[in-house]
């Protein structure tokens, strides 16, 4: 993994152990400092008519209600704080990857892994308060015959199993994948690459190196990163939408299977 | 005359063979690694190619619900992205695959 990582402009020197922090720490620590502040400063003066950071930060928090509105209904208000933090927190991570110099939280497999794992845990949790626990394990058999009730809960188990695994592995799978293809770009750029090329003085590398360096800066700035902005948006949306969808088929339970 | 020339061609012959041995001793690699390069590019084409297919199947029925109700569009439209974001993560999987294969190299 040393050949397509860079290390970034700011690290921390470890405390207890030789060497640095590992960096998703440090920039999730970054993540959650950001976050802090901008909650701060949006609530530091609560008004009725809101302005500024308040003004902006409702819009946004608006919008993630709408959306559990929408998924799971009404009786999925109280769950807005996990939502929300876990969409505001990997937004922020995949957009802080995209700044030149710094790491993002979210390239690195414990990042998402982590986030994952809190989904996985809180759904199951908040579907067995709502049933009870023995509710919940028998909708888990589905709406089907009798005999083949063992069967599908086997199936069902797999499934869930899997929920954590797949959310873990596509979030960064596609961080890590958009980061590689930058990485490749610049690695064409750079200077054993065509900018290389072009200030190595002879004429024909002033031409073409310099041609192709700039039609490659062109592409990079005016197509990857536009691109990146784009999946990060609709990676950080996916995670959550997906969220709320586990979340409202463990608060459901097997009435909804009815209808 | 003949000899030195045999000699040096013996020398231009094996001096690569010498890099690359010395090469095989620094990666300490087997004759797998270069397999791992092929088989993680030809997987992520495969992986890649046939997971378009199937996200431009899922985009053409959802534009085509889309055109014949257009009031339901918004639903249509998340209900897509989520299907296009489960088709999208088995190319992902590959990715990750082709990236340890790659990079972590567990097998060499």
């Amino acid at each position: 993994m040393e050949i397509i990582e860079h290390p970034p402009i700011f690290r921390l020197p470890g405390v207890f152990w030789p060497g640095y922090v590992p960096d998703h720490v440090t920039y999730t620590w970054l993540v959650m400092i950001i976050l802090t502040v901008l909650a701060f400063v949006a609530s530091r003066r609560v008004e009725l008519v809101p302005r500024g950071a308040q003004n902006a930060l409702e819009v946004v928090l608006e919008q993630f209600q709408q959306l559990i509105d929408d998924v799971i209904g009404h009786e999925g208000r109280p769950y807005l704080p996990l939502i929300a933090t876990l969409g505001l927190f990997i937004l922020t991570g995949n957009l802080l990857a995209l700044v030149p110099g710094l790491a993002g939280p979210t390239t690195n497999l414990n990042t998402t892994a982590a986030c994952a794992l809190v989904v996985f845990c809180a759904y199951h949790y908040i579907g067995i308060r709502k049933h009870g626990p023995i509710t919940y394990l028998k909708h888990f058999m589905g709406p089907v015959p009798w005999w083949l009730k063992g069967p599908m809960f086997v199936i069902e188990m797999i499934s869930h199993l899997a929920r954590p695994l797949s959310l873990t592995l596509r979030l960064f799978g596609n961080m890590l994948g958009g980061h590689i293809l930058l990485a490749m770009m610049f690695f064409l750029m750079g200077l054993d690459g065509l900018i290389g090329w072009a200030l190595s003085g002879s004429a024909a590398g002033v031409v073409l190196g310099g041609l192709g360096g700039g039609l490659m800066v062109a592409f990079t700035v005016g197509f990857i990163y536009p691109l990146k902005i784009l999946v990060s948006f609709l990676q950080a949306f996916i995670f959550v939408m997906l969220t709320m969808l586990y979340i409202s088929g463990a608060v459901e339970g097997h009435e909804a299977e009815h209808h | 005359m003949r000899r030195s020339l045999i000699r040096a061609g013996m020398a231009v012959l094996g001096v690569p063979a010498l890099a690359f041995a010395a090469e095989g001793a620094a990666n300490s690699g087997g004759w797998i690694g270069p397999f791992t390069v092929i088989a993680a590019g030809l997987g992520m084409a495969i992986a890649s190619g046939l997971c378009g297919l199937g996200q431009g199947r899922a985009v053409a029925a959802a534009v085509e619900a889309m055109g014949r109700q257009p009031g339901a569009a918004a639903r249509i439209q998340t209900a897509m992205i989520i299907g296009l974001a489960l088709i999208e993560s088995l190319a992902i999987y590959m990715l990750v695959i082709g990236i340890i294969l790659l990079f972590v190299q567990p097998i060499k």
